[in-house]
């Protein structure tokens, strides 16, 4: 890549560089031929390094004067010719050096190579984003926050632009180019072995399908995680062995399904996001009559889910392109709509979805709903996050936004992998399953616990994983004490262990014996997770958990643990 | 008949055949090395260097080093012409010796070069 950047400086500069050799050159020997005259009268022929010292000056409009002696007319009409040439083929030199560091072309090279100089020496475990959007956005933020780094390419440049502009800590690498090339992805670091996994979430599924493809030939051990929006393209990447598909329509479908069959399920997964553990007045979906309006890709995950819930639907088949030709505004709400929301049964209905592309005429048709039958549960669709405050003014009961659904599903793989395998577990239980362990989990930590993982491992459990390695045993209820008094619990639950042959136990109880390299993951209360990363890592406090005394340690140890025995 | 190679070719030759001019004489006699061909062989090895400037190729690589030791080594006796002259202002038959025999080292350098641009026209089947 650095080589790409010399020719091109040497190809700008080779005209330029032949100018000022060949007027320098005829401008010298032009002085050292022409006789001159010296101070005594007498005449004399320019040295060269005279004829080099001035044509050097007189080019560059520095002008010492006439040196060694005072010019002859025959001299200064050679210089005033001179004069007009290498001026003019110095100052073309320099404009076209000036071009040069102006240069598209040369500016992308640099680039590049910065870009590639910053990605050889990334040490840490970093992922490849595809595309700046939206919701790789809000992916990016969340990915910074916990601190992990982030590799970013667009194919245009305000995008890149817009994101330095955001000042990520910590630094975001980001570079122009075409992502669907493979150069560029090798680029990017897909072979890297700290590279963990890439992700696109364009719009297009073709794109997306064709990164796919690219990645997993590169790199087979990658991990890919791409969006796609309908069934088929689904299908296709499974068969190409793609693990980690987004599909959003399907994901608020699922989160719809358990919103209304197993409210409990939904609660456990809800508070993965940071959800409190019960369910606010105005998030209970009420059961009844539902109207879905826009039967497209979202439409029809979302009657699926109805139907699986045994719940009735009808529907009002609006296409928001061909509304917006029809009716030529982006509204929704004359007497044609009107008399379409009747006919669906609206008076009698408990809640109304309104699920098409369009945001203004999805906001429309619930406001229109909301005129007719004042009481109905408003439920919306979300296309972009650039008008959230629009639909918080209107009041909407429940709001899925698309983009930032993709993004959190998206962020929980990548940094809470055993926060994402929960929820496929949960998933196949029932709700009354899911309500004993809401139950538990408000009993032993709080109304909103935070959930987080730990792999006992040196880094993160300092004191824990030397006492395991010294041959000790311990059981899960020997560490969930509380800091300040042993003979408590502290408010912390274990969701689920993963041990070193990936083998998973579900809630594992107080007897489940802990070894080197488990992952847990932890819901607590904010104190008990400060306190319980503590204690792992805190030799001394970790003594006092297993033993109930303080450690002692220096030369003080030997004096106090006599007083203790008398 | 292929323009840009009569022109390369031009001076390429040219360069080498003045350096020789300037180097052929008794070496540490001033007189027999004329300023004037030294400043010349400088100029259109100059010359020379940049039309080679801008070639990829393995060949047009080398024929650029070629060049750039040939460049150096007479703008080196150049220098110490000069020096010699209005610096030391004596002891001329010393550094006689050192201006001729750095351009005899161009000239070396400047017959590689001939010799490789020969070879890769001759090889060269348009």
């Amino acid at each position: 890549m650095h080589n790409n950047i010399f020719w091109i400086i040497i190809r700008r500069m080779r005209t330029p560089l032949l100018v000022i050799i060949v007027t320098f050159s005829i401008t010298i020997l032009g002085l050292v031929l022409i006789p001159g005259v010296d101070s005594n009268g007498q005449p004399y022929h320019m040295s060269f390094l005279d004829a080099v010292y001035f044509v050097s000056f007189m080019a560059s409009t520095i002008g010492f004067g006439e040196v060694p002696y005072e010019f002859t007319y025959a001299q200064r009409l050679w210089v005033l010719f001179s004069i007009y040439i290498s001026v003019i083929g110095w100052f073309y030199a320099i404009g076209a050096l000036v071009t040069l560091i102006q240069d598209k072309n040369l500016i992308l090279e640099l680039n590049v190579a910065k870009f590639n100089k910053k990605i050889k020496n990334l040490k840490e475990h970093f992922v490849i984003i595809l595309g700046y959007n939206h919701s790789t956005r809000e992916l990016i933020k969340q990915l910074t926050v916990d601190g992990k780094r982030v590799v970013v390419l667009d194919k245009s440049q305000e995008k890149i632009d817009e994101l330095e502009l955001e000042h990520f800590v910590p630094e975001v690498y980001a570079l122009k180019a075409n992502v669907e090339s493979p150069d560029i992805l090798r680029l990017a670091g897909i072979k890297k072995r700290n590279c963990k996994a890439v992700v696109s979430l364009f719009d297009n599924d073709f794109k997306n399908t064709k990164i796919a493809l690219l990645a997993k030939l590169i790199n087979n051990k990658i991990n890919i995680i791409v969006k796609s929006s309908t069934t088929e393209q689904t299908q296709h990447l499974k068969n190409l062995g793609i693990k980690n598909i987004v599909d959003p329509f399907n994901l608020i479908a699922n989160r719809f399904y358990l919103a209304i069959s197993a409210p409990h399920l939904w609660i456990l997964e809800q508070m993965l996001f940071g959800h409190d553990l019960y369910i606010h007045d105005n998030e209970q979906l009420p059961k009844g009559k539902y109207i879905i309006c826009g039967y497209g890709r979202m439409g029809k995950a979302l009657r699926n889910s109805l139907q699986k819930a045994h719940t009735d639907c009808s529907f009002i088949d609006l296409k928001s392109a061909k509304h917006k030709a029809e009716k030529k505004s982006a509204i929704f709400g004359d007497a044609q709509d009107y008399q379409a929301l009747l006919e669906a049964g609206i008076e009698n209905a408990v809640a109304i979805i309104a699920a098409t592309k369009d945001d203004l005429i999805n906001l429309t048709i619930l406001l229109t709903a909301r005129k007719i039958n004042p009481d109905i549960y408003t439920i919306a669709r979300e296309n972009t996050l650039d008008d959230v405050t629009i639909f918080q003014a209107a009041k909407i009961d429940r709001v899925y936004i698309l983009e930032k659904i993709v993004s959190e599903y998206v962020h929980r793989v990548i940094s809470q992998p055993m926060a994402h395998q929960f929820l496929q577990i949960i998933h196949q239980h029932t709700d009354e399953w899911g309500e004993e362990v809401v139950e538990e989990l408000k009993r032993k930590t709080c109304y909103h616990p935070e959930i987080f993982e730990v792999r006992i491992v040196k880094s993160e459990a300092y004191a824990l994983t030397n006492y395991l390695k010294d041959g000790n045993r311990i059981r899960l209820g020997q560490i969930a004490r509380d800091l300040s008094n042993r003979e408590k619990r502290a408010k912390i639950h274990f969701l689920m262990v993963k041990n070193r042959k990936e083998e998973v136990t579900l809630l594992p109880d107080d007897n489940y014996e802990v070894k080197v390299s488990d992952r847990f993951l932890i819901a607590a209360s904010p104190e008990a997770r400060e306190d319980f990363e503590l204690l792992i890592n805190n030799v001394n406090e970790f003594e006092y958990i297993i033993t109930g005394h303080e450690l002692k340690f220096g030369i003080l140890k030997n004096i106090f643990k006599d007083e203790e025995e008398i | 008949m292929n323009t840009q190679k009569v022109i390369s070719g031009f001076f390429i030759i040219l360069a080498m055949t003045l350096n020789f001019g300037f180097f052929y004489g008794d070496i540490d006699t001033f007189t027999h090395h004329s300023p004037y061909e030294l400043f010349f062989a400088i100029v259109v090895n100059l010359i020379a260097t940049i039309l080679k400037l801008g070639d990829k190729t393995q060949v047009g690589s080398v024929l650029l080093a070629t060049s750039l030791v040939a460049d150096l080594q007479l703008l080196a006796a150049a220098i110490v012409w000069g020096v010699s002259i209005y610096v030391f202002h004596g002891d001329v038959k010393n550094y006689a010796q050192l201006v001729v025999s750095l351009s005899g080292g161009a000239l070396m350098a400047n017959i590689v070069s001939v010799i490789i641009f020969m070879g890769d026209t001759l090889k060269s089947k348009r």
